[in-house]
């Protein structure tokens, strides 16, 4: 008779409570990693370029690097996300073999959708002059291609090596955009800045494949993936677009300026959100200490003494642990992004003045500098979740947060001048509201969500 | 006819006609092959005027194969899937309330209930029937809630993912036996306890009808070995020797749990049967009313086994074990027991009659130690035989086993007139010695021997091989005892009498019936 023979075996197949640990979320930095690379490069150019072009090649060359950054960081983030995923997988399981053969097949993937977005969209409806036009083709190349290549040495935690390679690259491209911007104008300064950015793509590559010295083989394993986390496929595309949807919005503004053919933008406010967006800085350092330290610490002790045979008691006191670990760090965070924000506020029109923007910019600065303080905290609430592997919730969040942005720009733009930036305060604000009772929620029920309802060997 | 097709289109309660009999199988028949499952195979074909429903619970939905093509009288077949009961629906009202109301009759159910909780869990589930199931009984964070209260309740020093884990299988399993919808039968018949009997019980109280026991081993114990075997799955647990532990851990979760199901199919059925006398002492333990044991042993073919004729052509003395070459049947203490006997008969012949597939390893070892002893002449690894053609030429058979429940070979063996000597596990004493209560007492049929002793083994076939009176003495008394008390024609009739008499029985009053008394009394 076979009588609990299957039972039993079944209790010693358990160790994808451990799965979670996979979730492991370094993805969600991804999505803030490329948003605050973009500003300062664009930060830097913008504050030495405006003495040495016309105002009209300046425009032309920040036009080409905002869409290309935006559309390469939306277009990608799928396929960035769900290959995370797999790498941090595989590096989990210990099989990181895969790894370069991997890395082709995501450069050649970021490449293909390069090549069929930008690829029409510069020479048929860009207008620019060819120099321009072809330059801003390559950068856009680049720029996919930097995305997927930060996929390896963030799931390595690398971070020098990024900080290097982006140091350097930003140092050459800032270099050789003045340089050549003050010869040839725009086209100079695209194809310059283009320069850093190859400095930085391959200088990653190289780092990647000393990384993981292995022949290259089995390229496209990880497509498998996508059937697996459409969800985080999904969460790639929505968590990038949401960050940029108020701006592509008010590229329809009546103030906005039409750079050359379809390329419209609006400076002021583009602007404006930037500088408010790196008032986020120091929250954002503060952030990613505490979690690659305190939380992380609970976090995998919650989930190593499940599988080193806890008592619940001791699996209520890590809970316990966690639960003040969040408390305690988000109090730290609330205080700090609270302060500088209201500093910000105050100090606006000096701000504004001290950094050259204009005065009219005051207003939308102020609300951008609101916003910012929730759409970072929101970022906090997603990384937790992605941390809990909790997708649905993620995905979620989201959704919430494109919508909101989307609608409540779209509401506000419509109100005049007064109004811009507010939309995405209250977006921002509409969608930590709810990320945060997603989070509180999924903590609280903790023990419940890794046990069953995020258990994927419960059915 | 393929073997597959056939069980998918039986159709599954509650689409299928009342049955005459319900059996309740548990990972046996008709998907696994042995003893039980051919048993359960003969019993359905020798009734063949009764309809049978075979309920078969099994691990999960994987795709299986019919090991039995069903005969005719099968009229339904239905499916309990112990690890994966139906899903029910994901929101309801008042999960909270039911789960609540189960926690004290399911915990009871982990500690050595019985009847009476079984009867509360299926009054609370039965209201709900076909919206409850996995989602909210498993699934609810009132469910998960349930589980902590419980582990902190009965093992909070216990390692909490082994408990969940261990009580969502136990859980399992009784919500999918006591979820599946029910055939109609006449009776119910479990042919074990655990799930099997859990369900036996359920059938009892819901329809009213009698149910019946057939336990050929005992289930809780075979669980117990089961269990104490997997002890590399309870790491968190004390590990020390069995003797020595004194709190109650998960293996107690799991022990208590089935003995638990045992006493609620004890209660509820009418007859408890088992094959031999040795079987009941563990019955009377597990609480079964000794009013309601009965034993009923394997019949055999008497009549074909009792027209071998004796080979009358010269040969020399020959003995055999029948059966697989694994370690169980301990064939090297048969071997090294043959090379004992050769001393004193050197033409001594030692078959060794069954097949060898299954352990190539082991026939390996037995066939050095045949070498090493320099029995290459006397003993004859022949594979798979038909015994009818084998048995005219034996004088003995050896049966060297280190566990059997009741073994065929000694009867059909002692059929054709071939006494045995057989280790003193399961019924052999009984079978070559005979029961207590034997009347008239027709002497031994052979001899017992203690395990793994060629000395003895050797000494009890060297008296049957070579004192001639007393082999004829021993055959004799075999043959009639099997013609007396294991002739299959005889035990067909006593479970058609059992089954005739629970038949007509009348419809007692249900769970939800007044009148209704959890105990199996009516």
């Amino acid at each position: 008779m076979a009588g609990i023979g299957f039972a039993l075996r079944r209790l010693a197949r358990r160790d994808d409570l451990l799965g979670v640990l996979q979730g492991y979320a370094h993805s969600a930095f991804i999505t803030s990693g490329p948003w605050m690379f973009t500003i300062l490069a664009l930060a830097g150019i913008t504050l030495f370029g405006r003495d040495l072009v016309e105002m009209e090649q300046l425009t032309q060359f920040r036009v080409v690097v905002i869409y290309n950054f935006c559309f390469s960081v939306v277009l990608t983030g799928p396929l960035v996300m769900v290959a995370t995923r797999y790498l941090a997988d595989a590096i989990y399981a210990k099989e990181v073999e895969a790894a370069p053969g991997m890395l082709l097949a995501t450069l050649g993937l970021a490449y293909a959708i390069a090549g069929l977005t930008a690829g029409p969209f510069y020479p048929l409806f860009s207008g620019l002059p060819l120099p321009v036009m072809l330059g801003g083709l390559a950068n856009f190349f680049l720029v996919c291609g930097i995305w997927v290549v930060s996929i390896f040495l963030s799931a390595l935690k690398d971070y020098l090596a990024v900080t290097v390679a982006f140091g350097v690259g930003m140092a050459v491209g800032m270099a050789a955009t003045l340089l050549l911007g003050d010869r040839h104008g725009a086209a100079g300064m695209v194809w310059g800045f283009s320069s850093g950015l190859a400095v930085i793509q391959f200088g990653l590559i190289a780092r990647v494949l000393a990384e993981y010295p292995y022949p290259v083989g089995r390229l496209f394993d990880f497509l498998s993936y996508f059937r697996r986390y459409w969800d985080l496929a999904l969460i790639g595309l929505f968590a990038n677009a949401a960050v940029w949807t108020d701006k592509w919005i008010m590229w329809f503004a009546p103030e906005r300026e039409i750079v050359s053919g379809a390329m419209t933008i609006y400076s002021a406010y583009d602007g404006a959100m930037f500088v408010a967006y790196l008032t986020t800085l120091p929250a954002l350092t503060l952030f990613t200490v505490n979690i690659e330290t305190r939380f992380f610490e609970h976090y995998q002790g919650f989930y190593r003494d499940i599988q080193k045979h806890a008592t619940f008691d001791q699996i209520a006191r890590n809970h316990r642990a966690i639960i003040a670990a969040l408390l305690d760090s988000s109090r730290n965070l609330v205080i700090l992004q609270g302060a500088v924000c209201a500093v910000c506020i105050f100090l606006a029109p000096m701000i504004v003045g001290a950094i050259g923007l204009q005065y009219q910019q005051i207003g939308m600065f102020r609300f951008g500098v609101l916003g910012a303080f929730f759409q970072v905290m929101f970022l906090f609430c997603t990384v937790i979740l992605a941390y809990f592997d909790l997708r649905a919730r993620n995905l979620t969040a989201q959704l919430v947060y494109l919508a909101a942005n989307g609608g409540f720009t779209l509401l506000f733009s419509r109100l005049g001048f007064p109004w811009y930036g507010y939309g995405y305060f209250l977006g921002s604000l509409v969608a930590f509201a709810v990320a945060y009772l997603m989070v509180a929620d999924a903590v609280r029920r903790l023990p419940y969500f890794a046990f069953v309802a995020n258990n994927p060997s419960v059915r | 006819m393929s073997l597959s097709s056939p069980g998918a289109s039986l159709p599954e309660a509650p689409h299928a006609p009342k049955a005459d009999v319900c059996l309740l199988m548990e990972g046996s028949y008709p998907y696994v092959a042995g003893g039980v499952s051919t048993w359960t195979h003969d019993l359905i074909r020798s009734h063949a005027d009764l309809t049978f429903h075979v309920v078969a619970l099994v691990a999960d939905r994987g795709a299986r194969r019919l090991a039995y093509e069903l005969p005719p009288n099968v009229t339904g077949l239905t499916h309990v899937y112990l690890q994966d009961p139906p899903a029910g629906w994901r929101w309801q009202p008042g999960t909270a309330r039911l789960v609540a109301a189960l926690e004290a009759p399911l915990g009871r159910l982990q500690q050595g209930g019985g009847l009476a909780e079984v009867a509360e869990v299926l009054r609370l589930l039965a209201p709900r029937r076909g919206r409850v199931g996995k989602r909210a009984l498993l699934n609810s964070e009132d469910a998960f809630q349930m589980v902590v209260r419980m582990c902190r309740a009965a093992l909070p020093d216990a390692s909490f993912l082994e408990y969940f884990w261990g009580s969502r299988a136990l859980m399992s399993g009784l919500f999918a036996t006591l979820l599946v919808p029910m055939p109609q039968a006449g009776v119910y018949h479990a042919v074990s306890t655990g799930y099997a009997g859990l369900f036996a019980a359920r059938a009892r109280l819901e329809t009213g009808r009698p149910a019946l026991l057939t336990e050929h081993g005992i289930y809780t114990n075979e669980r117990r070995i089961e269990i104490l075997m997997a002890e590399w799955l309870f790491e968190g647990g004390d590990t020390s020797l069995v003797l020595d532990r004194k709190k109650r851990d998960l293996r107690d979760l799991w022990l208590d749990t089935f003995a638990s199901y045992s006493k609620a199919c004890y209660d509820a059925c009418d007859r408890i049967i088992t094959l031999y006398g040795g079987n009941q002492e563990f019955q009377r333990r597990q609480g079964a009313d000794p009013a309601k044991l009965m034993i009923v042993p394997n019949g055999i073919d008497y009549a074909g086994y009792s027209q071998v004729r004796r080979d009358p052509e010269p040969r020399p003395p020959t003995i055999a074990l029948i059966g697989r070459v694994v370690p169980i049947k301990d064939v090297k203490t048969y071997i090294r027991a043959a090379a004992i006997l050769r001393e004193d008969i050197p033409g001594l012949k030692a078959m060794i009659l069954g097949p060898l597939e299954e352990d190539p390893g082991y026939v390996e070892e037995c066939r050095t130690i045949v070498a090493h002893l320099g029995l290459e002449q006397t003993v004859v690894f022949a594979g798979r035989v038909k015994l009818t053609d084998w048995l005219g030429r034996v004088d003995a058979i050896a049966l060297t086993s280190v566990s059997e429940a009741q073994p065929l070979v000694i009867l059909e063996a002692g059929a054709s007139g071939v006494p045995t000597v057989a280790t003193d596990v399961g019924s052999c004493a009984e079978l070559l010695l005979g029961r207590p209560d034997e009347d008239p007492p027709l002497g031994p049929g052979g001899a017992v021997t203690p395990l793994a002793s060629p000395l003895d083994t050797a000494r009890e076939l060297r008296a049957l091989l070579l004192d001639r009176p007393w082999r004829e003495r021993c055959a004799q008394a075999i043959a009639r005892r099997v013609a007396q008390s294991y002739d299959k024609v005889a035990i067909d009739r006593i479970y058609r009498a059992i089954y005739d008499e629970h038949i007509a029985m009348p419809t007692r009053p249900t769970l939800e019936q007044p009148g209704f008394h959890p105990s199996g009394a009516a």
